[in-house]
């Protein structure tokens, strides 16, 4: 039945529409990693003196969270710049921008 | 993942299951290197001693509870960026 509707554009294969949920299941993972890693290093002292996070860590933890969002943010603001600078192409590049 | 007919969501669902088992491998790892480094330096016992041990089980569940609190925070960004479309276009 793709042959009935499917010209013009082509359509996704399935392994291709299934790689591309995957590739964004991973991308979105990794920014989770990254992000704990880096604010649990920032906020949460290594002493381990108590299990549960006290109320300084967890305040720093929610603006470190906001911070990494807003960098992640300005960075590909910045990258979509100096890409649109050079030579214009703006297809493709950095996919960021609207994850 | 929206279209994506019922055999291409369980293809993708058996795939992110084994993905999930990676990933939990990974946190698991990580944890111990995590937990290893900051509670066990002191070699001059074979076992872990009590001050060791109450360390590893406080980095635990505060590795949980800090895990928990940046997934609420990471939820809440996702949502937000559902919502509106990135700026700057």
């Amino acid at each position: 039945m793709s042959s009935m509707f499917g010209f013009g554009r082509p359509q996704p294969s399935s392994a291709e529409k299934i790689a591309a949920a995957e590739q964004e299941m991973d991308l979105v993972t990794d920014m989770f990693n990254k992000l704990q890693q880096a604010c649990m290093k920032k906020c949460v002292p290594r002493d381990y003196r108590e299990g549960d996070l006290h109320k300084g860590e967890a305040v720093c933890i929610d603006r470190c969270a906001s911070k990494f969002f807003d960098v992640q943010m300005k960075i590909s603001e910045l990258l979509q710049a100096e890409a649109q600078a050079k030579g214009g192409a703006t297809g493709g590049g950095f996919g960021l921008g609207g994850l | 993942m929206e279209g994506l007919t019922a055999s291409e969501q369980r293809e993708f669902q058996a795939r992110m299951e084994r993905k999930q088992m990676k990933e939990f491998m990974g946190m698991f790892s990580g944890l111990v290197n995590h937990c290893f480094d900051s509670c066990v330096d002191d070699f001059t016992t074979k076992s872990l001693v009590q001050r060791e041990t109450g360390c590893v089980t406080r980095c635990v569940k505060k590795f949980m509870a800090g895990s928990e609190r940046i997934g609420q925070r990471f939820q809440e960004q996702q949502a937000q960026m559902m919502n509106q479309p990135p700026p700057g276009r």
